[in-house]
């Protein structure tokens, strides 16, 4: 009885998917996301989330892929903000700001002049996961597989641009080139799980694991290990809440990653005090 | 015949530098030979990091005659130059262990691709036995005292076979007996064949920590052995700007135009 009521939402083909592809995002959105929350980038990550949502505006308008459309902008404003920092003396959290509130306001321009557009614009900022088609677990897949080999290929030159970048930059190494890789693999990450949780709290996927798994360990490799379980744990859990109350979907996956969060923590101060 | 050029550590002439709407180095010429422990010293502004920046190419310099690291083009010099920063410029917190740290010096020398080898496992486990911190090459680096963080660092030049090792302000946040150590550990260096440039405001081991000293306020002061720098006439030139002056007003002005 229990058995059968646990695999209940497993007899449908879109929570079968919804499953795959929200575990999917997030897992490779909590693997980045260490890098995120060990240089502080979460601004950074709430502004590519934000101009996506531009991008996908754009591509909707001219009839081409949302993921197109989405990437592109994100990748702007990931290497946007380090082009304005190097060339000019303004201060990264600035030239974000600039660009993502300019780009935002352009999406919603653009978005308020569809027809029906309202129903879109819920659908981008909140998520869709109950619509994720076959082909779009094709894609997240296959993005999957490209972030997770880009990030063990050239993980010990992340760890040294995120530890050291001037040391690294003052004997010749190429920082600018790891810290624009590193960041187009958020900013594919960040694309990838806007369907699944939308753009407003796409950010929660990417920073809340990390951060959880920061709490419990100082080693960089099982810290990733674990972000991605708390990731992947905060997608499945959340999404049989969602489906035996009724909830919205992406918005309790990130409750229940919050959750986590909040746990770990207590339990860590709660040994403090008692240890 | 021996070439004079690729003797020097540092080759800088007439170097203008600093940052937008201030110039902070104005035709600062600086030759320093291989296997010198030099010192910069100056007071806050004077450009004592700004020239170390300047010289790797963190900073690009407004103008210069002549920029040279070993010998060679700064663009190819670095490569064997190794570079520490301030203290308070690194995340201590970041997880990261010891042996990853070290290993770095060899990731800077492989650039884009390449994996560690086996060498560069036996290269770090020398360094590290070398600066006394074997037991600690599992630890988080910020787990570690001042000293032993700069020992993590210099071990991480050594690894990186570094000939020219640059410091902003080594002695900060050390206690005196690490400081001591850190000389014995500069000496040691220099008789391996490196060149030692640090940027310090302590003026106390100049004497027993390095053999050259550049007194830097914006333009060269003085330079030469540190005893023939260390006179009071210099310091006063060099710091008595730098100073509050009392009028008989009361009136206290914090710098002279």
């Amino acid at each position: 009885m229990s058995l059968d009521l646990l695999l209940e939402p497993f007899h449908y083909g879109f929570m079968i998917r919804a499953f795959v592809g929200t575990g999917l995002v997030a897992i490779v959105a909590a693997a980045v996301g260490t890098f995120v929350v060990l240089k502080g980038l979460a601004f950074m990550g709430d502004a590519i989330a934000h101009t996506a949502f531009t991008g996908i505006a754009l591509a909707l308008i001219l009839g081409i892929s949302i993921y197109v459309g989405a990437l592109f902008f994100a990748l702007v404003t990931a290497l946007g903000v380090v082009f304005l920092t190097r060339v000019s003396n303004v201060k990264n959290d600035t030239a974000l700001a600039i660009l993502f509130t300019g780009v935002f306001a352009l999406g919603i321009a653009l978005l308020s002049g569809m027809p029906g557009f309202s129903g879109d614009l819920n659908t981008l900022l909140l998520g869709s996961v109950m619509a994720i088609q076959a082909k779009e677990i094709v894609l997240m897949a296959s993005v999957a597989v490209v972030v997770g080999l880009v990030m063990i290929l050239f993980f010990q030159r992340f760890v040294l641009v995120a530890f050291d970048p001037v040391g690294a930059e003052a004997a010749g190494f190429p920082v600018l080139a790891f810290q624009s890789l590193l960041l187009t693999t958020i900013a594919v990450a960040i694309v990838i799980s806007i369907q699944a949780v939308g753009v407003v709290l796409v950010v929660a996927l990417l920073i809340t694991p990390a951060a959880t798994a920061n709490l419990l360990t100082k080693n960089l490799k099982t810290l990733i290990l674990l972000s991605s379980a708390f990731g992947l744990m905060s997608a499945f859990l959340g999404l049989y809440i969602s489906y035996f109350f009724g909830a919205p979907p992406g918005a309790t996956v990130v409750l229940v990653a919050t959750l986590f969060f909040g746990l770990v923590l207590f339990f860590q101060k709660l040994r403090g005090v008692l240890g | 015949m021996v070439n004079a050029r690729a003797e020097l550590a540092i080759n800088i002439r007439k170097l203008t530098a600093g940052y937008p709407e201030n110039t902070v180095l104005r035709s600062v010429s600086w030759q320093v030979p291989r296997g010198t422990l030099a010192a910069i010293i100056g007071p806050n502004g004077g450009g004592k990091s700004t020239l170390l920046k300047a010289a790797v190419g963190l900073l690009q310099p407004f103008e210069f005659e002549t920029m040279e690291l070993l010998g060679q083009k700064p663009e190819i010099g670095r490569k064997q130059v190794a570079y520490l920063p301030q203290q308070e410029e690194v995340d201590w917190s970041f997880p990261i262990t010891v042996l990853d740290v070290v290993l770095q010096g060899r990731l800077v020398r492989q650039g884009i691709w390449g994996r560690y080898s086996k060498e560069d496992y036996a290269s770090c486990y020398e360094a590290l036995a070398f600066f006394g911190l074997e037991k600690h090459k599992h630890t988080q680096i910020g787990s570690l005292s001042g000293g032993q963080r700069q020992r993590v660092f210099l071990a991480r030049a050594l690894v990186q076979e570094a000939e020219l090792i640059l410091l902003d302000e080594p002695s900060t946040g050390l206690d005196a007996k690490s400081q001591h150590e850190l000389a014995d550990l500069f000496n040691t260096l220099r008789e391996r064949g490196k060149t030692i440039v640090a940027a310090t405001h302590d003026l106390n081991c100049l004497t027993e920590c390095f053999d050259h000293v550049l007194a830097l306020d914006g333009s060269v002061l003085v330079e030469g052995k540190p005893d023939e720098v260390l006179t009071e006439a210099n310091m006063v030139a060099l710091f008595a700007r730098h100073f509050p002056k009392v009028r008989a007003s009361g009136e206290v002005t914090l710098h002279e135009s």
